[in-house]
C-alpha cells in the first residue's frame, strides 16, 4: 500500500471533513464487503490509541481466530511498548510501534484499524484511517461534536469503507434476543409506555486520573495532539498533562458523562424503539466536583412517538453514587417490564399480575424465558390493601453470553469485512441514535425544552 | 464367665479401634484428594423450541472436577496469610504446601490398611500439629480446637493400638 498523505493538523482535517459531508449527504450508505464464501487471509490490524479503552478491546479479540496484529499507535510511548509487549507474549508477534497515526497509516499496510483515542480525536483519526483505505472500528462517542460525527458518515459514504462503532450491545445476543424475539415477536412488554435507564458510579470511580510524569508525553507533544483545544490561557505542562489523563472533564474534548456513559444506553432506547425522539428535556449540576467543566451528575427525559403510542424515556447518569442497582436500561410495558444490563446481573424481567399467565408459561415452556419467583407482596403492618399493587412475577432470559462483552460485536465487525455478514451499527445508524444525545448538556445548561427538527438530528 | 468379659472387652476395643481407623483414614485420604478439586464451566447451546437458538445464547453450567493442575496443598488465602508471618519460612511454606496433598493421601491409606499403625498414626499427629501451628500464627482459635479434636483421636488410636486388627503390616 503506497499512500501519500498530506500532512493535515486536526481542525484541517475537520474542515475539510465536514466540507466533504456536505456534498455527499443523501447517498446510501454503503457497507463494502467482501464477496461472500470468497478465500479470506487474516485480517491486517492496526491500533490508533493504545490507553485502557484498547485494552477492554484488545481483551475482547484475542479469541477471535483470523486476525494479524501488525501496528499500534500512541502519542505516549509507554501505552505503544505495553501494547506491543502484551502481543508479544501472547501471540509471539512483534507489531510495529508508532507515535504518529498518520506515519503508521502511510507505512503499513492494513485490513482495518481499531480508534480507541479521546473523543474529540475520533473523526480525526476515523476519517484519516477510512481515506488511507482502511475499514474502522471507531470507540463511541463518535465524536465531541455533532459536526465530527457528520463528518465521520460523510467519509465512509465517500471512501466506500466499513465503518463500525463501539456500540457493542447492539451486536450482543442478549440484547438481540430481547428485541427480535421478546419484544418484537412475542411483545411480551406489551405497549412499552415509559423508559427508565440509568448508570450510577461510585465516587471512588469518578476521582481524576493519575500517573507518574516520568511516562506522559511532554508539553510540546500534548499541544501538537490538541490537548490545548478551548483553554483561554497558555497552559503549563501540568495542566496539559491532566487533560491528557482527563480528557472526560473538558468540554471541548469530550462530552462529559452522558456521552461516556449515556450514549451505550440512549442508544438501546432507539434502537429498540426504532425512532428518534421528539423532545428533551434536561438538568445537571457541577454538584460535587465543582472544578470540572462537565455536569457531574445529569438527568433527562426524552419524549417519542412510537406507532403504538407516546412513550417518555428517563435517563440518568450519576458519578457520585453506585447505589440504586448499577446500569440498565428499563423497558417498562402495561404487560410486562425488561430490565436488560450489560451485566447479566442486573438483568431480570417481570410480568404484570394481570398479563395473559397461559402466554407466560407457554414461553417458559418452549424456552423461551425462565421463570425465577412469583411475585410476593411486601406485606408488613405498613402495608394499605387499598394503595398495594399485586406483585409482578419475575422471570429471566434463558441464557447469557459466554464471550466479553464487546467481542461480538468485534466478530461483526471482521465478519463484515470477509463479506458474511451486516454491519450491526455502521457509522450512519450510529448517528442516527446518538445525535440526540450531543443536545442533552446544551438542555440542561438552557433549562430549557429542545423540540428536535430535522436540523438537530440529521445524519 | 471372666473369659467371656474378656473376650467381650477385646472385641469393643477392636471394633473401636477401626471405627477410628477407618474415620481418621477417610478424613485424611479425602482432604487430600480434595486438594486436587477445582470448577469447571461449559457452556451449551439455550434450546428453544427443542432446537438450537440462533443467538448464541447459552447457559453456564458449572461441575466439580479433579486434576494435578488444580492442586493447592495451602489454599490461597491462607498461604498469603502464612507467607506474611515472620516464623513462616517462604521455602518452608512451599515445601509443605507441596507435600501436604500427598501426605494425607499416604498417611490416610496408611492408617486405613493399617500399614506400620503406629508410625502412621504419629506421622498423621504430626501433620495436624503442624498446621495447628501456622493457626495459631494468624489466630485462628476455631481452627486450632478442631485440629485439636484430630489429636485427641490420633491419641486414642495409639492407645488403642494394641487391639488392632485386620492390618496389613502389624509392625511398628
Amino acid at each position: 500500500m503506497n499512500l501519500k498523505l498530506p500532512t493535515l493538523s486536526r481542525r484541517d482535517f475537520l474542515a475539510k471533513s465536514t466540507l466533504g459531508a456536505g456534498l455527499v449527504l443523501g447517498a446510501p450508505a454503503v457497507l463494502r464487503a467482501k464477496e461472500a464464501g470468497a478465500p479470506t487471509d487474516d485480517i491486517r490490524v492496526g491500533f490508533i490509541g493504545c490507553g485502557k479503552q484498547h485494552e477492554v478491546l484488545f481483551n475482547a479479540m484475542v479469541n477471535i481466530p483470523g486476525i494479524r496484529y501488525v501496528a499500534a499507535c500512541d502519542i505516549m510511548k509507554a501505552r505503544v511498548g505495553r501494547t506491543f509487549s502484551t502481543i508479544k507474549s501472547r501471540f509471539d508477534t512483534k507489531i510495529n510501534r508508532y507515535l504518529d497515526a498518520e506515519e503508521m497509516l502511510e507505512k503499513e499496510e492494513l485490513d482495518a484499524v481499531f480508534v480507541s483515542t479521546p473523543d474529540f480525536w475520533h473523526a480525526p483519526h476515523t476519517i484519516m484511517a477510512l481515506e488511507a483505505g482502511c475499514d474502522v472500528y471507531c470507540e463511541k462517542m463518535m465524536s465531541n461534536t455533532l459536526e465530527g460525527a457528520r463528518s465521520m458518515v460523510a467519509a465512509m459514504d465517500r471512501t466506500g469503507k466499513l465503518c463500525q462503532i463501539g456500540h457493542q450491545r447492539r451486536s450482543n445476543p442478549r440484547y438481540r434476543y430481547t428485541l427480535e424475539q421478546l419484544i418484537q415477536k412475542e411483545q411480551i412488554c406489551g405497549q412499552i409506555v415509559n423508559i427508565n435507564g440509568q448508570w450510577n458510579r461510585a465516587l471512588s470511580s469518578s476521582q481524576d486520573i493519575v500517573s507518574k510524569p516520568s511516562i506522559l508525553p511532554d508539553a510540546e507533544t500534548l499541544r501538537k495532539a490538541g490537548f490545548n483545544t478551548g483553554a483561554d490561557h497558555e497552559l503549563s505542562l501540568d495542566e496539559l498533562r491532566h487533560r491528557f489523563l482527563n480528557w472526560r472533564f473538558y468540554t471541548d474534548l469530550s462530552g462529559g458523562p452522558i456521552s461516556d456513559l449515556g450514549a451505550h444506553q440512549i442508544d438501546i432506547f432507539n434502537w429498540y424503539l426504532g425512532c428518534q425522539p421528539t423532545s428533551l428535556m434536561a438538568s445537571g449540576g457541577r454538584s460535587y466536583f465543582k472544578d470540572r467543566e462537565h455536569f457531574d451528575n445529569v438527568m433527562c427525559i426524552f419524549d417519542y412517538d412510537t406507532p403504538q403510542g407516546n412513550v417518555r424515556a428517563f435517563y440518568q447518569v450519576l458519578t457520585t453514587t453506585s447505589s440504586g442497582g448499577g446500569y440498565y436500561e428499563s423497558f417498562m410495558g402495561a404487560e410486562g417490564t425488561i430490565n436488560i444490563s450489560e451485566r447479566e446481573a442486573y438483568t431480570k424481567i417481570y410480568k404484570e399480575s394481570g398479563a395473559d399467565s397461559a402466554k407466560w408459561d407457554n414461553l417458559v415452556r418452549r424456552g423461551f424465558l425462565k421463570k425465577e419467583a412469583a411475585g410476593k407482596a411486601a406485606g408488613g403492618a405498613d402495608a394499605i390493601a387499598s394503595y398495594e399493587s399485586a406483585p409482578p412475577d419475575e422471570y429471566a432470559l434463558p441464557g447469557g453470553l459466554s464471550k466479553a462483552p464487546h467481542q461480538p460485536h468485534i466478530e461483526n465487525f471482521l465478519d463484515t469485512i470477509r463479506g458474511n455478514a451486516k454491519l450491526t451499527c455502521d457509522a450512519r445508524h450510529a448517528l442516527e441514535s446518538e445525535a440526540p444525545i450531543y443536545w442533552v448538556n446544551q438542555a440542561a445548561e438552557s433549562k430549557e425544552t429542545i423540540f428536535f427538527t430535522d436540523e438537530h438530528l440529521h445524519t | 464367665m471372666a473369659y467371656k468379659d474378656k473376650y467381650s472387652n477385646d472385641l469393643g476395643l477392636t471394633l473401636g479401634m477401626l471405627t477410628l481407623r477407618i474415620w481418621l483414614g477417610c478424613r485424611a485420604i479425602l482432604t487430600g484428594i480434595e486438594k486436587y478439586a477445582g470448577t469447571q464451566n461449559s457452556d451449551k447451546d439455550v434450546l428453544i423450541d427443542g432446537a438450537t437458538n440462533a443467538y448464541g445464547l447459552t447457559d453456564t453450567v458449572t461441575g466439580k472436577v479433579y486434576s494435578f493442575s488444580n492442586y493447592h496443598g495451602v489454599p490461597v488465602p491462607l498461604y498469603d496469610k502464612f507467607n506474611s508471618e515472620p516464623l513462616i519460612p517462604t521455602w518452608g511454606l512451599n515445601l509443605f504446601d507441596t507435600i501436604l496433598g500427598p501426605a494425607l493421601i499416604l498417611l490416610g491409606l496408611g492408617v486405613l490398611f493399617g500399614i506400620a499403625q503406629r508410625i502412621s498414626l504419629f506421622a498423621m499427629g504430626l501433620v495436624y500439629t503442624s498446621l495447628t501451628f501456622g493457626l495459631i500464627l494468624i489466630n485462628q482459635s476455631s481452627g486450632v480446637a478442631w485440629l485439636g479434636v484430630h489429636i485427641i483421636m490420633v491419641v486414642m488410636a495409639l492407645a488403642l493400638a494394641k487391639h488392632n486388627r485386620f492390618a496389613v503390616l502389624k509392625k511398628w
